[in-house]
């Protein structure tokens, strides 16, 4: 499972996401690769699930990859709730 | 690289009375460029990656973290932190006004890490960030910072 954490530059904003978003998919007990990237990259990038702001989500729409969008990048209740119910969804069908 | 250690008392200003977004770039910027650990150019290019990408470096409401790239100006791993007074309107739908601005210049990819963990669960302690948001106190502040640090 390879979620990608995608903001302007890679290294700021979405180390901040992924931190989020490693604690939330630990106590959830789900293992995942997750990675920063920044916009450039995301749209070339392959990936499971993607999360990001909405300015970003409008940019990676046409991937075939569900965008979770989240508007708090500390609350791990907002992540939590979008995040889990599609990576819990990936993981069945894979 | 330790949270307390980049915050200092050279590296934050409470209550900054800022005319706009740019404003607060160029007042967090330029702690930066005053600690010796960033060239003046860093701001602009802080000031350019606003314009290009828009607010989404408010990634917490009332929380702004600024940077550009490492290679645009950073001389070594520095953050620093301005509390605005009144907030200031950053143009994100969801998490204006900013009332709390980090601007952080990164080395490389990996050396800040350590510090993104603290400030990222700094941010999560909601009472923590009122007080600072409030505080008129460098001193109360950085006891708040290394706080948090000790937490980690």
């Amino acid at each position: 499972m390879k979620i990608l954490a995608v903001c302007g530059m890679g290294f700021g904003s979405s180390m901040v996401l992924k931190m989020s978003i490693e604690s939330v998919l630990k106590s959830a007990g789900i293992k995942a690769d997750v990675r920063t990237a920044d916009i450039g990259i995301a749209k070339s990038e392959t990936a499971d699930v993607i999360v990001t702001s909405s300015e970003f989500s409008k940019l990676l729409q046409n991937k075939n990859i569900p965008v979770v969008v989240v508007k708090n990048y500390v609350d791990k209740k907002e992540i939590g709730e979008k995040l889990l119910p599609i990576v819990q969804g990936e993981k069945k069908g894979s | 690289m330790q949270l307390d250690h980049l915050l200092t008392k050279e590296t934050i200003r409470l209550q900054v009375r800022a005319t706009g977004r740019m404003d607060v770039v160029q007042k967090a910027g330029e702690l930066l460029v005053a600690s010796g650990n960033a060239d003046a150019r860093y701001i602009e290019a802080m000031k350019h990656s606003l314009k290009t990408h828009g607010p989404y470096m408010v990634i917490v409401p009332g929380v702004a973290l600024l940077h550009a790239r490492p290679e645009d100006g950073v001389r070594q791993l520095c953050m620093s932190l301005v509390t605005l007074d009144p907030p200031i309107e950053f143009g994100n739908p969801d998490n204006d006004p900013v009332s709390v601005a980090f601007a952080l210049g990164a080395e490389d990819n990996s050396k800040h890490v350590e510090a993104i963990a603290v400030l990222a669960g700094l941010l999560e302690d909601e009472q923590a960030m009122e007080t600072i948001r409030h505080s008129t106190s460098v001193d109360e502040v950085l006891q708040i910072i290394a706080a948090a640090q000790a937490g980690e």
